[in-house]
């Protein structure tokens, strides 16, 4: 069974239609970039891919759950293996950064528990943390105030909650819209490096095109909500992706 | 062509507007200053209390008391303790619930679906009830509480606590509101519930401003508290007013000296924790070598945010437990209850108020059926004599303070600025400095010195000098006013991008030329937000302060609770918060216009 299905889904917002008609599907493992310009409806399929929002027509359903007919449980347990990598990365500055990779594991613990963990870390926690900060180059840091940190090494440490998290599909919106262009190389290989590491399934929307093919073997192209194309494209189907 | 708006922020505009402001408030107050009967000399009045500062008393002044009497200081120890008691006691109260107010104040909570309209109605009844209890100052809380539970410490702790959890939930609310939704968006998104979304995220990010918002409320706390001694309760403004109304002066001055270093004392450690919360603390230590166990031993600790925090504790664990019992025990079985129902019937309106102290609910219902129609001709009546008269000349008297206080500030300013007081102002070399930087300590030291002083105590002292009038209670609020703008407005100058005015002084201009050709301009909109969110705080001040005798609304609230008309006090109250509710939401108003 593949790990998400996509079967001409549609998202309405009031009148507006953000995605018509979409189908696909993904198989453990994969990487996937999600490309098209602006207002083509990346996000909104992120957030369905990532049982943030329910399809308006169709289905959609992501490790198993699909959200029309999936008890508040089962929903959870399935948000619990999807890992987020938003824009701004969602960490709390204030925070250590031990404590930022701890709330990685929301979604399976208790709020009291989570609580706990944030003051006292367990000694299980802190050597599953260490080790993989050291697996991001950033061990030093562990227990260094996040605001004090890099972009670079924020981005790392956002990265480090996911896979702490145990998550199996790894959601990043548009990850380098934040990155000094000369690093959207870095940062891509080191993501798509370490999901291939952990066996996780990689589903990026991105706004470089050029750094898409370098990566990415499967590119998804939306133009008005729709898919344009799904698999390696040509330029010419890049161009007319774009084209006004 | 200018906008209406910017027709009506012009500066020019402005200075006319306040300055017609300031006409009309003189012509409504009157011109009196002084007000004692001809034989008194103000002069030589003031002159002795100025110059007891110079001399204060470190025994009783009185050589008449009996042996065995507690000795001055050690009470004047009594009372400074029971003054920070009742504080701590107050905010113990007030955080907690101040939290649990402000994260139903916020949007945090509100659902997506279609009842969230019905939930919002629910978060705007409760904000506008924080507004009202805000509204209300101390003072007042504090009559109605000594009526409802009697003369104990309880009373004046729950006086202080409930507005200022009203005031923390208000500011807790926004506080929520303003974080980022991100952090949280991930947790909710990897499964977390919206509970640990905002234990994990929201609260997180929020705690250092609430912290630091909590230590200035505790500040504050703490200058109300000593003020309630004004009304008899047993902090150390009863000191002060007794050994004032005695002719002691050197005790007043050591009372003055004492409450004035404890504020200021609590004021710098506020803004050494605020500096560290901001700020975090560095890694002092490297790690030998790279292992879990290294970095934590290692890791940025913070011993003085760590000690205080356990000294907070320590305090608040005494001050429930040491010292005088919090409620007095009943004297007679169901004293508290008839108490509380006295209470009840002197605060329900006199027309539909049932004759006994202690009524049915037949008698209740009776007296509202007799009496209901007479409920709007009694309120026409208050309105009409004296509330009206006393809510003008509270707004006028919030509106003259506030109008001195920017201008006694705006006149200091320019040599109190630290960045311009200094041997190299702004970064720039020049010849002369050290006297002037001593002047900018003066002026600075200034600030903080007035601010330090309640405005309630500052004005008993000057009507105790000037006699009572509308004037001094001005002078007051207006000196401490000057204080709080005085730090506010220099903050947010020296906030600044310095390189416009190093640029006056780099072609030859003055610093003078600098604050007023550069820092001023770039600053007016701040110094503007920060000037109305002040005037907001006169208005709540100046309704107490005519309890000092002089024909605003807490004179008229001091006038009948001598004669327990509690409903008439509650009246003339409810018409305060109102006064200070159309000031909040106007400032609201012309804050967000100059924002925008």
């Amino acid at each position: 069974m593949s790990l998400i299905t996509v079967s001409d889904a549609s998202r309405h917002y009031g009148a507006t239609s953000a995605l018509s008609g979409v189908s696909f599907s993904l198989e453990p493992g994969e990487k996937v970039a999600i490309i098209g310009p602006s207002g083509s409806g990346k996000t909104t399929l992120m957030r369905l891919l990532g049982l943030q929002e329910n399809v308006s027509a169709g289905s959609l359903s992501t490790l198993g759950c699909d959200l029309s007919n999936c008890s508040g449980k089962t929903i959870r347990d399935a948000r619990s293996r999807i890992g987020m990598l938003p824009q701004d990365l969602g960490l709390v500055p204030n925070l250590r950064v031990i404590q930022n990779i701890i709330l990685g594991r929301s979604g399976t613990r208790s709020t009291l528990r989570t609580v706990r963990d944030l003051l006292f870390p367990s000694k299980g926690d802190r050597e599953d943390i260490f080790a993989t900060l050291e697996r991001l180059d950033i061990a030093e840091k562990m227990y260094d105030r996040t605001d004090s940190l890099s972009g670079g090494q924020r981005q790392r440490v956002a990265l480090a909650r996911t896979l702490f998290q145990g998550a199996e599909i790894l959601l990043a919106d548009e990850p380098l819209s934040a990155v000094d262009p000369a690093r959207g190389r870095d940062v891509l290989k080191l993501l798509t490096e370490l999901c291939s590491d952990a066996g996780l399934t990689l589903i990026i929307s991105l706004h470089q095109v050029e750094l898409a093919r370098e990566f990415f073997p499967r590119i998804i192209g939306l133009k008005e909500g729709k898919v344009a194309f799904d698999g390696s494209p040509t330029d010419q189907e890049i161009a007319d992706l774009y084209a006004s | 062509m200018k906008s209406a708006r910017a027709m009506f922020f012009g500066r020019r505009w402005l200075l006319l507007i306040l300055a017609l402001v300031f006409a009309w408030t003189v012509a409504r107050l009157g011109t009196n200053v002084v007000n004692l009967s001809d034989s008194a000399d103000p002069w030589a009045a003031s002159g002795r209390f100025i110059s007891a500062a110079f001399s204060p008393s470190f025994t009783d002044e009185n050589t008449t008391l009996p042996e065995g009497a507690t000795p001055f200081l050690e009470r004047v120890g009594a009372d400074l303790l029971r003054t920070f008691r009742y504080a701590i006691i107050a905010m113990s109260m007030a955080i907690p619930l101040g939290l649990i107010l402000g994260l139903f104040a916020s949007e945090l909570w509100l659902p997506s679906h279609r009842l969230r309209p019905v939930f919002n109605v629910f978060r705007w009844g409760l904000r506008m009830i924080l507004s009202l209890i805000r509204a209300i100052h101390e003072l007042i809380w504090a009559f109605l509480f000594l009526a409802a539970v009697g003369d104990s410490p309880l009373a004046a702790c729950l006086a202080l606590a409930l507005p200022a959890s009203a005031i923390l939930g208000k500011v807790f609310s926004e506080l929520i509101d303003e974080q980022s939704r991100s952090a949280q968006k991930v947790i909710r998104a990897s499964g977390g519930s919206g509970t640990q979304g905002f234990l994990g995220a929201i609260f997180p990010a929020a705690l250092p401003d609430m912290i630091s918002y909590t230590l200035y409320r505790f500040e504050c706390s703490l200058r109300a508290s000593a003020v309630l001694g004004f009304i008899g309760i047993e902090t150390i403004g009863l000191g002060i007013s007794r050994s004032f109304e005695n002719l002691y002066f050197g005790e007043v001055w050591t009372q003055l000296y004492i409450l004035i270093g404890l504020v200021i004392a609590v004021e710098a450690t506020g803004n050494l924790i605020r500096k560290r919360l901001r700020d975090g603390r560095s890694r002092t230590k490297e790690a030998a070598e790279i292992k879990e166990t290294q970095l934590r031993k290692t890791r940025p600790k913070d011993s003085l945010v760590r000690t205080l925090g356990l000294t907070a504790a320590l305090g608040i664990f005494a001050a429930w437990s040491l010292g005088d019992v919090l409620l007095k025990p009943a004297i007679f079985e169901g004293q508290r209850g008839e108490r509380l129902s006295r209470f009840f019937a002197h605060i329900t309106p006199d027309p539909v108020a049932p004759d006994s102290f202690v009524p049915t609910s037949e008698e209740r219902s009776a007296a509202w059926e007799a009496g209901s129609d007479d409920l709007l001709p009694w309120i026409a009546d208050l309105w009409e004599d004296p509330g009206k008269e006393a809510l003008i000349n509270t707004i006028a008297m919030s509106l003259a303070a506030v109008i001195l206080a920017g201008a006694g500030a705006m006149l200091l300013l320019p040599w109190g600025m630290r960045s311009l007081a200094s041997i190299r102002p702004l970064g720039l070399e020049m010849k002369v400095g050290k006297i002037r930087e001593l002047l900018g300590l003066l002026v600075r030291g200034f600030f903080i010195l007035t601010r330090a002083i309640p405005e309630y105590l500052l004005a008993f002292l000057l009507v105790g000098i000037l006699g009572p009038s509308a004037w001094p209670l001005v002078i007051a609020l207006a000196i401490h006013n000057l204080g709080i703008l005085g730090r506010l407005w220099g903050e947010a100058a020296e906030n600044q991008l310095p390189s416009q005015p190093r640029q006056v002084l780099t072609i030859g201009g003055s610093r003078l030329q600098a604050f007023l050709g550069a820092l001023l301009p770039m600053s007016l909109n701040r110094f503007l937000l920060f000037f109305f969110y002040r005037w907001e705080s006169c208005v709540r001040e100046a309704t107490v302060l005519g309890m000092l005798g002089v024909s605003s609304l807490g004179y008229y609230i001091s006038l009948r609770q001598a004669f327990f008309h509690y409903d008439q006090i509650i009246f003339f109250a409810l018409l305060g918060a109102g006064a200070v509710i159309a000031g909040d939401v106007i400032s609201d108003v012309l804050r967000k216009r100059l924002r925008g």
